[in-house]
């Protein structure tokens, strides 16, 4: 047999499901169920304007060696001397400080700036916050002008009560919003979708870019959008000239007939629908390579030796060699040393693009991805090394996104958006003998948004947690077990644990209510510990469950 | 179950109604073991409608009248019906109604849930023989996989003079009269006997290549040597029979005729006829043969079938893309279907990373496929030590567990290689934690924070070595001394120059020692701690026993284990002790149990019951019954023990446990060539793949790489996380395109739906779009019952009666069976069923 077979151009099979397919989904559109019809009437989320992306740091970033606590001598030893810059617990895995650096003066963040001439990340120290206390891992560099911009709110110590250290229990505790409830099966981003009211009208509303929609997204009721390439994100005809329409017709007749019900049926059913409804909307939208060229606008980095054409900056998105940071430069050459981000992290910034392309040309409301790698049992570096690398990408997935929003969104303004990150738990204070961490509690969570109030911006810090006495929970310098019986906060929690001053749910809550726009009734829906007073997610104070003070909600926006 | 069965033979539920009182007018039979389907009746002036909702595995749905009470039922024949529903007139005279259900036989059911779970899918003629043998006959078969004779592992290779001969072969029809034969890049090779017949079997019938056994020199009359392989010639170094062979010699891959072996001129085939080649070689060390004939009428690539990987697993040069497509060409083809399906789920549950393995070699070596070669070694050691055990009727979980511990990717994958213990190193504790959140205990269940810095005391200063060959079970045997390159001198003792296998190794100099922790007790598992107020120091008090929640025979044993500081090599013990002592606590037979309960029944099942409270589920009693199995097994743990309860369970035999389950993408992958895969009228398979095309599909679909999860819980068995819009778009792509003739993507994935219906129907049916379309139902749908099915049969059969355009009527009936027209449509309406959402399901 030969067959000739066409295959189906996207446009084709549109244009064609719209005619055969509309009936179906306007179908779809009629059952509301009750909760969101309740939902209608209150609240305004996706109705602001207001948007949220947030990336997921899998397998627990050591937030200690992220956020510095620089001036606890139990961290590091800054006196001057032979002793200068060595770490009793960390001492193969230390960010090492600079001892021309004064960590305790006050004022902006150093932002270390390479130049013509230097490599990327020349600077091998960490930076100085400006808090008195605090400093940058020297791979998160580029946070540095977001930081002085008010742009960037850091919080450390961040962790829920009864801290479990299983990455998979941990993971679905953060994505639930509820700790320690292995029975709730919903994600905290899909109530808050369902809340709106639009997760029934909108195909997209919420949207992750990676290999497989996380918890975080998951529920029963409507279903959330999750691809991993737009660029892949088509169907095939089927053979013959145009016998296609018959079969794509068919898949949108056949996904909303009545079955037997089955554990797996309305999941299958909610996910086909939303595919074929969002395989129209994509079908609108360029996410090619060359169609989407995003580069700072001006010079990056302090680096004039580098321009594509004309003047200009890095490539925001380093998809490939030729777009990561300086590497390709005028006249040809190519320099390694100018990559912002290594070469491993350009699958991420795909979907990191994507995401942030969705969230401004499309109706969704929250968008995301993650990034994995943080599991740092073994050799896990200092200034360099695997953990290093996973900061650059934070650091530029920041500083990138809050140039793409401003320069290119047309849509959606970096004012109305904000980026957060989130990771299951914090690691072990001290190193472990392969020079790596193992799983232990508090973490740290990374806040920006040009509405962010951040350093600053009135009533803004820049900086929450990370602090002797700027927080109603002070960091407590110093071993365990010292006079008094009082442990340092590294070590707060079995003697070699950080323990945790703010709990994420006050963070994300704070960014659902305030940012997003939901009611207060609205978020006790979706965080159900804001119903239980004991907790003080809001107020902050000593909470019951654990008998643990925290700070409460920050004031981030 | 076939209580069930029984109660729904007969009527199944009796709706009645009068035109005055619709809301009265329903009346329900109970159902002891199944809710009858909902009726409901609403009537208008102008129609009634009566609705039913569907009933699971229904094979047919009846509708009965009776005008009155007391009166005969007879078949209702008017109105329309079009899904769960009948549409009559409104002037239709009153009556009562009833609906029944024939469901499937608990046979049919059985058989689709057997095929689909103990095996990566349903085939065409396996649908077949279970029906002939029955269900109970197959799991018998599939739980002793020993018995069971694998032809691909058998008289494909040979050896002879020294050198191991691989059979390559492959079935095609003709399509040019000359024959091609070259290796993927420049390399060596042998090749000996090689046969072109007529028919599908080379290894009968004339040979059409004269001196195809190169005894008469070379070349001979019609053999054409391409200019990059003149060193080629007829040589006695090696030969498969007789005293010489065709030594091939390429100094650059070859590709087609001018950079091939040739041999022309052949006579006795016409085009399209079918014929096969058959030949024996030596496979060249990194390049690939490949025979075909011009036009790719036959195509033979034996290096990507299982022989030719299975020589490079054996040589230690498989690439972990080889090993993948090995595993999933045996998922396709094999015999032992339950033996590979729970290969896959001990080795995702006994998770390794080959990425991993792979950065741990860089260490060493600065030759990434030397590396790559290594990683993969390391995941095929431990599949085929699995493999072994599992063949064993005796096999046990402690036996599985065993050959994991051991297994130098998850000393390399969970960080153990570098963990010290000695002075006053801390141990690294991602293994302690990992076997027994995920590999024994499950997580929370019966351990804590102490249990897990404790036990990576134990695992401290296991390792892996580069040894010799013969030593590679000996944990303390030195690095070995060959060296890859001799001459170089003694001092080249680089690990990249040596030459040995990588095995575990245990170093006692690394082992805890430190007697200054925060333990008064060293290596104590599962104790209460009493916590001095001074020191925070912890001192060893009672040990713990199992929870009341399990009831007997386990409450309240104490399931503490202390060992004495193990000294020098002794040390090496308390592992193994900890694993014997992991293997078979009641935590351990109840998270196994849940897993393999979810991986066979369905996704809702979760440890953590409590077995004493009264209050039971059939979920829960299965889990004890497979407990109680493993408890009570001779050897304790038994494997099959636990696995036959469940297969003789009702969960798993009835409805509750049929088409629960979404398939992995590897499933689906496997699934979707397997479900029309038999052979076609000459022997040539009607569905195939190499493998490689389906680990694409895998990595699309979800980021499945198999042997190369990057999370320590293994792939998900549930259905979520699998599912969503672009991991659907994913597999829709690849069940298209496996339908599609050209313009593919996945090249080596290819199906002829037209050349399996021309086996199994007969000749009168082929055009008969009914026939044609239930065919298809029932080998891609065989546990939902026509009668569920009603949807997909009437979007098919309007499929096959209208033409391309979508819109056109074009009868099938009318159509010519050897057209392209035909072949299309065939082709487009079984793609079409393929994508739709009960395919997913299993």
């Amino acid at each position: 047999m030969n067959s000739s077979i066409n295959l189906l151009s996207r446009r084709s099979f549109f244009d064609r499901s719209l005619k055969v397919g509309l009936g179906v989904a306007l179908s779809t559109l009629v059952d509301i169920p009750f909760v969101m019809k309740r939902a209608l009437a209150e609240g305004n989320i996706g109705l602001n304007g207001k948007k949220l992306l947030f990336v997921f740091l899998r397998g627990a970033n050591d937030g200690l060696n992220s956020i510095v606590p620089i001036g606890d001598p139990s961290y590091v030893s800054l006196t001057p001397g032979a002793g200068y810059g060595v770490s009793t617990i960390r001492p193969n895995i230390v960010v090492p400080p600079d001892s021309l650096t004064d960590y305790a003066a006050l004022g902006a963040c150093d932002s270390p700036v390479a130049g013509p001439s230097q490599s990327t990340y020349f600077y091998p120290n960490a930076i100085r916050v400006g808090n008195g206390f605090s400093a940058l891992h020297p791979s998160l560099k580029f946070l540095a002008p977001v930081y002085n911009a008010g742009d960037l709110t850091l919080i450390h110590r961040v962790g829920y009560p009864r801290q479990s250290r299983s990455h998979f229990d941990s993971q679905n505790y953060w994505e639930t919003g509820n700790p320690n409830n292995n029975l709730s099966k919903d994600g905290i981003f899909y109530r808050t979708m369902v809340e709106s009211g639009l997760a029934s009208v909108n195909a997209l509303t919420g949207v992750s870019v990676q290999s497989s929609l996380p918890l975080i997204f998951r529920g029963s009721q409507v279903a959330m959008t999750n691809l991993n390439d737009p660029t892949r994100f088509n169907l095939k005809g089927v053979p013959s000239g145009t016998g296609d329409v018959k079969a794509d017709a068919a898949i949108r007749a056949a996904m909303g007939l009545e079955a037997v019900p089955k554990i797996n049926r309305d999941l299958l059913r909610l996910q086909y629908e939303n595919m074929s409804n969002t395989l129209r909307i994509f079908e609108q939208l360029d996410f090619s390579e060359n169609g989407n060229t995003f580069r700072d606008a001006t010079v990056t980095d302090g680096d004039t030796g580098y321009s594509l054409s004309g003047s200009g900056g890095y490539h925001l998105f380093p998809t490939s060699n030729a777009k990561n940071g300086g590497y390709n430069r005028t006249g040809g050459t190519t320099d390694t040393s100018r990559y912002t981000v290594s070469t491993g992290a350009y699958g991420f910034f795909n979907q990191l693009k994507s995401a942030a392309m969705i969230l401004n040309n499309t109706d969704a409301v929250i968008a995301g991805t993650e990034l994995g790698g943080f599991d740092t049992h073994n050799l896990q570096g200092a200034a360099t090394g695997s953990h290093a690398n996973l900061q650059r990408t934070i650091g530029w997935s920041i500083y990138a996104l809050r140039k793409y929003f401003s320069q290119y969104a047309n849509r959606v303004d970096w004012n109305n958006v904000v980026i957060v990150t989130l990771s299951e738990f914090g690691r072990t204070t001290k190193q472990n003998t392969t020079a790596g961490t193992d799983h232990a509690e508090a973490g740290a969570m990374f806040v920006a948004g040009g509405g962010i109030k951040g350093y600053g911006k009135p009533g803004g810090r820049g900086i929450i947690g990370c602090h002797p006495t700027n927080d109603s929970v002070p960091w407590i310098t110093g071993p365990a077990n010292q006079a008094g019986g009082v442990d340092g906060t590294m070590f707060g929690v079995s003697d070699s644990y950080l323990k945790r001053a703010v709990d994420y749910r006050s963070v994300l809550g704070k960014l659902i209510r305030d940012h997003l726009g939901a009611t207060q009734n609205q978020l006790n829906r979706i965080i159900p510990g804001y119903t239980n007073s004991g907790e003080k997610l809001q107020s902050g104070g000593t909470s019951t469950i654990d008998n643990t003070a925290i700070i409460g909600e920050p004031a981030l926006v | 179950m076939s209580l069930r069965r029984n109660l729904l033979s007969g009527w199944c539920c009796l709706a009645t109604f009068f035109l005055a009182a619709p809301e009265n007018l329903l009346t329900r039979r109970a159902a002891a073991a199944a809710e009858p389907p909902a009726v409901s009746i609403t009537a208008s002036n102008t129609q009634r409608v009566l609705k039913w909702t569907p009933y699971p595995s229904a094979q047919s749905y009846k509708l009965w009248r009776s005008p009155a009470l007391g009166q005969a039922w007879t078949e209702e024949t008017n109105g329309t019906r079009s899904g769960f529903q009948l549409i009559t007139p409104g002037t239709n005279s009153s009556g009562f109604y009833r609906v029944e259900v024939q469901p499937l036989g608990s046979n049919a059911l059985l058989t689709a849930s057997i095929l689909n779970r103990l095996a990566y899918g349903p085939t065409p003629d396996e649908l077949e023989r279970v029906a002939s043998i029955g269900p109970q006959a197959y799991i018998s078969e599939q739980l002793s996989p020993e018995s069971i004779v694998e032809t691909f592992d058998s008289g494909l290779t040979a050896t002879n003079g020294g050198s191991v001969w691989l059979y390559g072969s492959a079935v095609g029809t003709y399509s040019a009269n000359s024959l091609y034969i070259y290796l993927s890049a420049a390399g060596t090779s042998y090749l000996d006997d090689i046969r072109l017949v007529a028919g599908s079997d080379p290894t009968t019938g004339v040979n059409l290549i004269s001196n195809g056994d190169f005894e008469s020199g070379f070349p001979t009359a019609n053999w054409i040597v391409g200019t990059n392989a003149t060193a080629s010639a007829a040589t006695t170094e090696a030969a498969k029979s007789g005293t010489s062979s065709l030594k091939m010699v390429f100094n650059s891959g070859g590709s087609t005729f001018y950079n091939a072996i040739q041999f022309t001129n052949i006579t006795g085939l016409t085009n399209g006829q079918t014929c096969s080649v058959g030949f024996w070689y030596v496979p060249a060390t990194n390049a690939s043969l490949t025979v075909r004939l011009s036009g790719n009428g036959i195509l033979a690539t034996p290096d990507a079938a299982i022989p030719g990987i299975t020589f490079k697993l054996n040589n230690r040069t498989a690439r972990i893309e080889d090993f993948r497509a090995w595993h999933i060409q045996r998922a396709v083809r094999a015999k032992r279907q339950l033996l590979e399906t729970q290969l896959q789920f001990w080795e995702n549950h006994f998770v390794t990373q080959y990425s991993k393995s792979r950065d741990y070699f860089d260490r060493f070596y600065d030759d990434g496929t030397v590396m790559g070669w290594l990683a993969t070694d390391l995941e095929v050691r431990e599949n085929q030590l699995w493999r072994n055990a599992l063949l064993d009727p005796n096999a046990t979980f402690t036996d599985l567990l065993k050959i994991s511990v051991e297994s130098p990717a998850m000393i390399i994958f969970l960080d153990t290689v570098d963990s010290r213990g000695d002075g006053s190193n801390v141990a690294n504790e991602n293994y302690a934690r990992e076997i027994l959140e995920l590999f024994t205990f499950g997580v929370d269940n019966g351990y804590d924070q102490n249990d897990i810095v404790q036990m990576s005391r134990i695992w401290s200063g296991w390792t892996v070595r580069i040894k010799d060959s013969d030593k590679l079970n000996d944990p303390f045997a030195v690095q070995t001394t060959n060296q890859i390159v001799a001459g170089i001198g003694s001092t080249n003792t680089a690990v990249s120059n040596l030459f040995g296998v990588w095995g575990m190794a245990f170093r006692p100099e690394r082992h805890f020692t430190n007697s200054t922790t925060s333990f008064t007790t060293a290596k104590s598992l599962f104790y209460n701690w009493t916590t001095n107020p001074v020191t925070s120091a912890l001192t060893r008090s009672t040990g713990k026993t199992i929870p009341a929640r399990f009831g007997p025979p386990w409450v309240g044993r104490d399931y503490s284990w202390a060992s004495p500081v193990g000294n020098g090599t002794n040390a090496i013990n308390e592992g193994y002790a900890v694993v014997a002592h992991l293997a078979n606590q009641p935590f351990t037979e109840e998270f196994l149990s849940v897993k393999l309960c979810r991986l066979f029944v369905h996704d809702n099942f979760t440890p953590g019951y409590d077995f004493t409270d009264g209050v039971t589920t059939p979920e829960e009693e299965l889990v004890k019954a497979c407990m109680l199995a493993w408890e009570n097994s001779t050897p304790k743990g038994n494997i099959r023990a636990v696995l036959s309860t469940i297969f003789n369970s009702d969960l798993f035999r009835g409805n509750d446990g049929s088409m629960q389950k979404i398939r992995t993408p590897f499933e689906f992958g496997v699934a979707t060539v397997r479900s029309l895969r038999s052979t076609d009228l000459s022997g040539r398979p009607t569905a195939d793949t190499d493998g490689y095309n389906v680990a694409t599909l895998t990595g699309r679909a979800g980021a499945m790489g198999l042997f190369d999860r990057a999370e320590p819980d293994g792939f998900p068995e549930a259905g979520p996380p699998w599912i969503s819009a672009g991991t659907l778009a994913e597999r829709i792509r690849f069940a298209q395109d496996m339908l599609l003739v050209s313009g593919k993507e996945y090249t080596a994935t290819t199906s002829d739906p037209v050349g399996l219906i021309r086996r199994k129907l007969p000749v009168q049916n082929l055009t008969s779009a009914t026939a044609v379309v239930d065919y298809f139902l029932a080998i891609l749908f065989p546990g939902e019952g026509a009668g569920n099915l009603e949807g997909y049969r009437t979007q098919a059969i309007n499929f096959l009666n209208t033409a391309d355009d979508g819109l056109t009527a074009s009868p099938f009936s009318a159509l010519t069976t050897t057209t392209t027209i035909y072949d299309t449509r065939v082709r487009g309406m079984v793609a079409m069923l393929l994508t739709f959402p009960r395919f997913q399901e299993q």
